[in-house]
């Protein structure tokens, strides 16, 4: 009996000592795995560190890697978070989540695009698109800004993605910024107005507009491209490009390193990794993501940020603003 | 020490486990919540908007446990009580629907309507809901009244037929004999649909469990979401209490009788027209989904199905190794908890797996996280047993009601006199109640497999990094793939699931045979 004890206890002792092997990383992802796995395969293939990646799923809204993100705060598991967009990043960051980190490759990125500590650094941009069905809509009908969107010719045919999830929150927080509360919050009411289509996702926008469901929506740039990979009837084109326009908004990809994480000079090496032109040209070819960093090789079909008015926007304010508007956009998207 | 002493002890011992494992995260979680910083939660999420919320969300999923328990139970009637051709196929193919997500169902409903009637704004709205939970949740009733059919002595149905005709035979013995059964598939249903949030996201309507899901995942409003989902397991926990204080333990149970042979119906005359009836409801549960995403996955520009299976091969065999544990550790834990509350009158384990089951996902998730997620704790959190502790709380108290519906089967006057002829108890256990419950048994085995190979909501929450399964893989990539490579996936999805669940089928009937339950 006593030996059995005392087995249990070596047993158990064996498996609390073990300390996760220092040859691997872990990251969380909530960008779409169909384009993030390919890359983060090539660092584990290059580097020989393994990578241990928890994706998200469109169905939960990133619910997933957030919330796990938040309880595991006292004990991170994460080494690297790696977002579609900055505006969680700036929430872990708000929670006493993330770490500042700087190297040489996040010298490469633009001052405007990374957290003034580094607690974010962005690379990769998507940017917010109008989605349209060629059969439905000609190109010239089609409308120039978001503003446009209100008037009475386009009542009912078009789609936004539930404002509480996602991009377009992020969005719809830049809009706030660039516009003022007052006039933001009456061109929602309008839309509303206007018979808006609240879809479940950017990629349930995409979807309605190519099965013809509706005539345009807005989405990002990696689903529309994505669309017109699998339908000829479908194009996008960048909204509010006239000379005083309030611009297009700019998402990067948003990289933290996690407080206390447990391999954290490999979550260091993953970010260096991915800072890199070589890991911006394979996103741009397989998603049409953009470049931040000048001189990045990218295919023809892929836009270029020096072609594109990009929204003004300071992304700490625009994350500010998001908390504030929260409740806000969840009560319009009940009415 | 006093050996009665002792034996309690001993009893207690894994109760207390399960307690340890699974009731302590929750309790602790709750505590964290109570004690607080912002205490306006507490208050908040019990407010006027809220009881109106909960109130319409009830509703909603009062009605669809109403339709799914009627079509449920006819269905099991059809199936385990009359007898013609094919009836093993259509027991299996009508336990298909459980086997896809409700999300699926959702965006194949939806897109169905666009292609047959050119507009689908009509399933945006409560009735969407309720037609898609509806069609995923029946299965559970078929296969619970089924299993109590099934049970049913046959010398009861033969003296009612003696005096009263066959429809008035069936309302007035058969129906209150599976009572229970029908009690049970109403509340779980109810649960079920009161706490998915996937298909009332999808379709725009708002539900109590759709605003618990924006407080954690748009608000990051964790106070309010945890007393939110307080609200929601008390709602649920009176349900079940009510169900358990007036129906499980009503003096009815211990007059039932097992071991006599179930009566079965031929139906020779109206063979076709319970073959029609078997297949518009095929068609509108199964095929037309399937179709739409068989239509789907050859829209593509190329065929996707081989670059499907080769994402889908790893996360397979990952899931139906992890889903086939669960499932043992759920009959298993089931099959104790059941034995214990019908028999040695211990009720705590039973109480415990009701609440893991009531909690939402994301909180049971969340509570296994903050408990779990410590250095010594490593071997559970960071390996495949967190995934089996998941199982257990969201799926434990079905396998143990199932085999308890079947205990209480059991007349314990066959176990009494094996105690009188001296036969110890162990032994009266493995040789009279273990063959009787097979069938119990087996309905909770094949039931536990499809929800753990299917559960997406705790196990997104706790999957430990770079492990892959065939659920969270497939709604991962579908996240911008091609439209017609998550439909592949999904078929692939269901395909595998339909062999194994075909081979467990297989094994039953060897098994019944075995048993003289064929």
């Amino acid at each position: 009996m006593r030996h059995l004890f005392n087995s249990i206890i070596l047993f158990m002792l064996m498996l609390t000592a073990c300390s996760p092997p220092s040859n691997e990383v872990t990251v969380y992802c909530t960008v779409d795995q169909v384009f993030s796995e390919p890359v983060l395969k090539d660092f584990e293939r290059e580097t020989g560190i393994k990578v241990k990646a928890v994706y998200d799923t469109e169905e939960t809204k990133s619910t997933g890697v957030m919330n796990r993100l938040i309880a595991e705060r006292d004990n991170p598991r994460c080494d690297v978070f790696w977002s579609g967009d900055p505006v969680r990043n700036g929430v872990l960051q708000s929670r006493g989540i993330t770490e500042p980190y700087q190297s040489e490759q996040t010298r490469l990125i633009p001052t405007q695009f990374k957290e003034k500590d580094n607690h974010w650094i962005g690379f990769s941009a998507r940017a917010r698109v109008l989605i349209y069905n060629k059969t439905l809509i000609s190109p010239d009908s089609l409308p120039r800004s978001v503003l446009d969107f209100t008037k009475p010719r386009f009542k009912g045919q078009f789609a936004i993605a539930n404002p509480l999830f996602g991009t377009t929150t992020f969005h719809m927080a830049a809009l706030f910024v660039k516009l003022g509360d007052e006039k933001a919050k009456q061109w929602m009411n309008d839309l509303k107005a206007n018979g808006v289509v609240i879809a479940a996702s950017n990629g349930d926008v995409k979807k309605r507009v190519m099965n013809g469901e509706l005539a345009f929506g807005l989405t990002d740039t990696d689903d529309a491209f994505e669309a017109k990979k699998e339908s000829d009837k479908v194009d996008y084109i960048f909204l509010d490009q006239q000379e005083n326009g309030i611009g297009t908004l700019i998402m990067p990809n948003a990289l933290s390193l996690i407080k206390g994480s447990p391999q954290n000079e490999n979550g260091k090496k993953l970010i260096n990794y991915l800072l890199t032109r070589e890991t911006e040209t394979k996103l741009a070819k397989s998603c049409a993501q953009m470049p931040l960093i000048k001189g990045t090789e990218v295919p023809q079909n892929v836009p270029s940020l020096d072609n594109i008015q990009p929204m003004k926007i300071d992304y700490k304010e625009t994350s500010d603003k998001l908390e504030a508007i929260q409740s806000w956009l969840k009560a319009w998207t009940e009415q | 020490m006093d050996r009665a002493i002792v034996r309690h002890i001993i009893r207690m011992v894994p109760s207390l486990l399960l307690f340890l494992l699974l009731g302590l995260p929750l309790v602790l979680l709750l505590l964290q919540w109570l004690s607080g910083e912002d205490k306006s939660a507490l208050l908040s999420s019990i407010s006027r908007e809220t009881l109106v919320l909960v109130g319409k969300s009830l509703l909603i999923s009062g009605i669809v446990a109403l339709l799914a328990t009627f079509t449920g139970t006819v269905c099991g009637f059809i199936l385990y009580k009359l007898r013609f051709a094919f009836i093993g196929i259509y027991k299996v193919a009508l336990l298909l629907p459980l086997l896809i997500s409700p999300y699926i169902f959702a965006v194949a409903w939806k897109d169905g309507f666009f292609w047959l009637f050119g507009n689908n704004a009509a399933i945006y709205s409560d009735a969407g809901v309720i037609l898609v939970h509806t069609i995923v949740f029946f299965p559970l009733a078929m296969l619970i009244t089924g299993s109590a059919l099934s049970q049913v002595d046959a010398g009861y149905e033969e003296a009612g037929l003696m005096l009263m005709p066959f429809r008035k035979m069936v309302v007035k013995i058969v129906l209150p004999l599976i009572r229970p059964a029908l009690t049970i598939s109403f509340l779980l249903i109810l649960i079920f649909s009161l706490s998915d949030f996937s298909v009332p996201a999808f379709f725009g309507v708002r539900t109590f469990t759709t605003e618990i899901f924006t407080q954690f995942s748009a608000l990051y409003n964790f106070p309010l979401a945890i007393g939110q989902s307080v609200l929601l397991l008390f709602i649920c926990l009176l349900l079940m209490l009510a169900e358990a204080r007036y129906l499980s333990d009503a003096p009815f149970f211990s007059v039932s009788v097992k071991g006599g042979v179930s009566k079965k119906y031929n139906i020779q005359k109206r063979q076709a027209l319970f073959h029609a009836l078997l297949w518009l409801l095929l068609i509108m549960v199964l095929l037309m989904p399937v179709f739409m995403l068989g239509i789907q996955s050859l829209s593509g520009r190329t065929l996707f199905f081989r670059e499907a299976w080769i994402l889908m091969r790893p996360a397979a065999l990952q899931s139906v190794k992890l889903a086939l544990s669960g499932t043992l550790l759920l009959t298993s834990v089931g099959l104790w908890t059941a034995y214990a509350k019908d028999r040695m009158g211990n009720r705590l384990p039973n109480v415990l797996l009701l609440l893991t089951f009531i909690v939402p996902s994301t909180v049971l998730g969340i509570a296994l996280i903050r408990y779990y997620n410590l250095s010594a704790m490593n071997f559970i959190y960071g390996t495949t047993a967190i995934l089996l502790l998941a199982y257990l709380g969201k799926f434990g108290f079905i396998a143990s009601r199932i085999i308890g519906n079947g205990i209480r089967q059991i007349p314990v006057s066959l176990e009494e006199s094996a105690l009188v002829m001296g036969i110890p108890s162990w032994k009266i256990f493995v040789k009279i109640n273990l063959p009787l419950l097979v069938p119990s048994l087996f309905a909770a085995f094949v039931l536990s497999f499809i929800l753990s190979l299917g559960e997406l909501g705790v196990t997104m929450l706790v999957y430990p990094p770079g492990m892959e399964l065939m659920p969270v893989k497939t709604f991962t990539i579908s996240a911008n793939a091609p439209e017609a490579l998550t439909s592949s996936m999904t078929l692939i999805n269901l395909g595998v699931t339909i062999a194994l669940i075909a081979l467990f089928f297989v094994a039953g009937k060897w098994l019944f045979k075995r048993y003289q339950y064929a």
